[in-house]
């Protein structure tokens, strides 16, 4: 008969009976946006390191159809390298055939990539010292003055866009992770005051017999602190699930999640310590709603 | 120990039903409280456990004037009174021996030792075979027995006891008196609200006779009736 039985019997009430699983299907999406928002980081910041050394420079294909008056011709492209190999930070420019560019458009183009009817333009993949880069906007006013029509292409631009995604979607998990701690506020605080005037008759006899405050209020948190560990543990698994599942549509293979675990044992920590910092606020804003509303009472 | 001077309690709108209420009780008395039903008798009590402020006059308990009280002096003050709640206000969803183990629970002391002390107060009471019903599942007197054992388990320095015999025979109220005689000879002081006339003739303490609103405090050296006990 060993009991550490609630003076306040909340468990037999329906102010909490929802909050197990809200708790649930909250932290469920907080876990959710938190993992999106941290994979699409990781994966921006290897584009970006993978790209950032490049450059692309395009010239125009010489016998243009509309033929105003081609522009740059065989020359340019020499004049264009020459340039690029006098420009310091700049390690390497390297010409791509024009069976190169077709196998790269393939896949756009089917077979009439190859055809020889099809203006290409002339690529040029340039490699550049990522520690002392060239001044790219000067580059480019001297490769035009060379080669007329020609154009540079850093990346920067897709990459700028990339990056703002990336940032933006971070925030929108952030966001999410905002909401859901705030519905779990508001909700706490409503079964709180559901549960307070249900119980208002046991708790004034608690006070009646010496009850501070604080002492109703612990009844409230442990309650409340179990129901949303409960939720928030049973949301987390589900999340967890989720991610494996799609893991496994991806990579078929699960062995690699040991792996991931392993290397990744920072996040997953912050992702464990969600349920448990939901189910701790919700701890607290009970309490905070027992406290401020008892003490309202004469 | 108590004090009331001039004191006046109104519920909303509706009329007096205390007015000019004036009366002390030192440290270590043993007072009896009658009166017709609907007297305020229960409403007095309620202004003594501080249940509810007086719109009129000035209270004093402990040699503290109640009317400026935090609520955590209201609740420590509390912890110095123990109540016989006319309608018991037992806790259903907790055992006899959790109920009465309560007051102690709330100030932080629960262990095997207090499971111990509960458990011979409920058996002193009778109730040695109910420590673990339900409230529910008791009697009328049961309840109340209970109810006394909860006041009285932490030792008050005041008891202040609701119609505390109105459902046990007479026998049992007559013990249970014993049992409050006992705690003021340990110090307690009491005030015990009842009807019944042949307890108030029997044990021969003052009375505080309230009716009309006011109070008139009667030394009961002289027994009201011979102490042939008209069975209640
Ligand atoms: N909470 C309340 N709200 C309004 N009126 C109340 C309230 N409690 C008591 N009263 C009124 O106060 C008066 C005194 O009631 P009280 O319960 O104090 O009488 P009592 O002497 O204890 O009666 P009894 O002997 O029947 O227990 C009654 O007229 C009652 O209607
Ligand atoms: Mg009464």
């Amino acid at each position: 008969m060993r009991r550490r039985r609630n003076d306040v019997p909340l468990d037999r009430d329906p102010s909490g009976r929802h909050l197990p699983w809200l708790v649930a299907i909250m932290v469920y999406l907080a876990t959710l946006a938190l993992v999106c928002a941290v994979e699409l980081s990781r994966v921006a910041v290897r584009w970006d390191t993978g790209l950032s050394g490049r450059l692309t420079i395009q010239i125009p294909p010489p016998n243009d159809d509309e033929a105003t008056k081609p522009p740059g011709g065989q020359g340019a492209l020499e004049r264009v390298i020459a340039l690029l190999l006098a420009t310091p930070g700049i390690i390497s420019a390297e010409v791509l055939e024009p069976d190169e560019i077709a196998r790269l458009l393939e896949p756009w183009l089917g077979a009439a990539a190859r055809s020889a009817d099809l203006p290409m333009p002339t690529l040029i993949a340039v490699t550049v010292d990522r520690n002392s880069p060239p001044d790219l906007a000067r580059l480019g006013r001297e490769i035009t003055a060379v080669a007329p029509g020609a154009s540079i292409d850093d990346h920067q631009a897709w990459l700028g866009r990339l990056r703002a995604i990336v940032r933006s979607i971070g925030a929108v998990a952030l966001l999410v992770v905002g909401l859901v701690t705030l519905s779990a506020v508001t909700i706490v605080v409503f079964a709180t005051r559901m549960g307070l005037s249900v119980h208002s008759e046991v708790i004034e006899l608690l006070h009646l017999i010496g009850a501070l405050d604080s002492y109703v209020a612990r009844q409230f948190q442990s309650h409340v602190l179990s129901l949303a560990l409960r939720g928030g543990v049973f949301g987390l698994l589900m999340a967890v699930l989720t991610i494996f599942a799609v893991w496994s549509v991806f990579d078929g293979r699960f062995e690699a999640l040991g792996a991931l675990v392993r290397a990744r044992g920072l996040e997953v920590a912050a992702v464990a310590v969600l349920p448990l910092a939901i189910a701790f606020i919700a701890m607290m804003t009970a309490r905070w709603t027992v406290l401020r509303t008892l003490g309202r009472m004469p | 120990m108590v004090r009331f001077e001039d004191v006046a309690l109104r519920y909303g709108t509706g009329p007096d039903v205390l007015r000019h209420v004036s009366f002390h009780l030192e440290p270590g008395s043993f007072h009896f409280m009658t009166g017709p039903s609907g007297a305020g008798k229960s409403s007095l009590l309620s202004l003594i456990y501080l249940a509810q402020r007086p719109t009129g006059g000035r209270i004093r308990l402990f040699d503290r004037d109640v009317h400026n009280l935090s609520r955590k002096e209201t609740a420590l003050m509390r912890r110095q009174i123990g109540v016989v709640f006319q309608d018991f206000r037992l806790l259903d969803h907790l055992t006899a021996l959790e109920n009465v183990a309560l007051p102690l629970k709330v100030v932080g002391q629960h262990d095997a030792k207090v499971d111990r002390h509960v458990a011979e107060l409920l058996a002193w009471v009778g109730l040695a075979d109910h420590l673990h019903s339900y409230p529910p599942t008791l009697s009328g007197g049961q309840k109340q027995r209970v109810a006394i054992a909860r006041a009285v388990v932490s030792r008050p320095s005041l008891l202040l006891a609701d119609e505390p015999t109105g459902n046990v025979d007479e026998r049992m109220a007559v013990r249970l008196l014993y049992l409050f005689e006992e705690l003021n000879k340990l110090g307690t002081t009491i005030l015990i609200a009842t009807h019944n006339e042949s307890l108030v003739a029997r044990f021969r303490h003052p009375v505080l006779r309230l009716d009309g609103g006011r109070v008139t405090v009667t030394r009961a050296t002289a027994p009201v009736r011979p102490d042939k006990g008209s069975a209640a």
